[in-house]
């Protein structure tokens, strides 16, 4: 299984990224997977109570967190036999637009790869120590308590 | 972060748990006598954290999530982990 994690510190373009992974894997002399589950979460333009969102800020532990994403990661591909995940996860200051996350999970089948997909991203939402601050326009700001509802 | 002194441990927060107690990280020295015991939920106490531990904050051991009653040894980073908002 073929794993690729990374933190970047400043904006990166999923697409790009993502192209990048692909051809990496070419030229490992690894086929094309015959199922590929792509997920992008991006920043939205409005805090949880409704008010425009000028940023969000991603605090996390370093070294923990690099660890748990790639046990999360793991842990996860092998019970669903995929071939190949490349998970890329923004920290820093983050705007509405800006990508935060993206998981890509490579398979046989499209099963795999999407159940995969899904509850790796879960898993990262809830177990790897990451935390969203969210500053508002009107300059306050509110470190979040939990994850947006599914 | 700073280099831990021999015999301590290294008591981490973060997030809004960092900004409620005014402080980021601290020292803390382990259990005196070979046969005591020193907590995270004792010195969550002996600290007077802010909010729940277990229903709302998780206990990490040299990076590694932990029960808050495992006994901690001289040299571990502990860190308090208040809830998780990733993705």
């Amino acid at each position: 299984m073929q794993l690729r994690i990374d933190l970047h510190s400043t904006c990166f373009e999923p697409l790009e990224v993502l192209e990048r992974w692909q051809t990496e894997l070419k030229g490992l002399g690894i086929a094309e997977s015959a199922a590929e589950s792509l997920f992008v979460g991006r920043v939205r333009d409005t805090a949880a109570d409704g008010t425009l969102l000028e940023a969000l800020e991603l605090e996390h532990y370093p070294g923990m967190t690099e660890q748990q994403l790639e046990q999360l990661a793991v842990n996860c591909c092998n019970r669903h036999g995929v071939s190949s995940c490349l998970v890329q996860h923004r920290i820093g200051r983050v705007i509405p637009g800006e990508a935060i996350v993206l998981v890509a999970i490579g398979a046989n089948r499209r099963g795999p790869a999407q159940r995969c997909c899904q509850e790796l991203l879960e898993a990262l939402k809830h177990h790897a120590p990451f935390w969203k601050r969210e500053w508002r326009t009107d300059g306050s700001s509110e470190w979040l308590s939990g994850n947006t509802p599914l | 972060m700073a280099g831990l002194s021999a015999g301590k441990i290294r008591i981490l927060l973060f997030a809004g748990l960092r900004e409620q107690a005014g402080w980021a990280e601290q020292q803390w020295p382990a259990a005196p006598q070979p046969d005591s015991v020193l907590t995270p939920r004792q010195l969550w106490l002996k600290l007077h954290l802010p909010g729940a531990l277990d229903q709302q904050v998780r206990v990490a051991i040299n990076q590694q999530f932990a029960d808050a009653d495992t006994p901690l040894q001289p040299g571990d980073e502990l860190a308090f982990l208040p809830p998780i908002s990733g993705g």
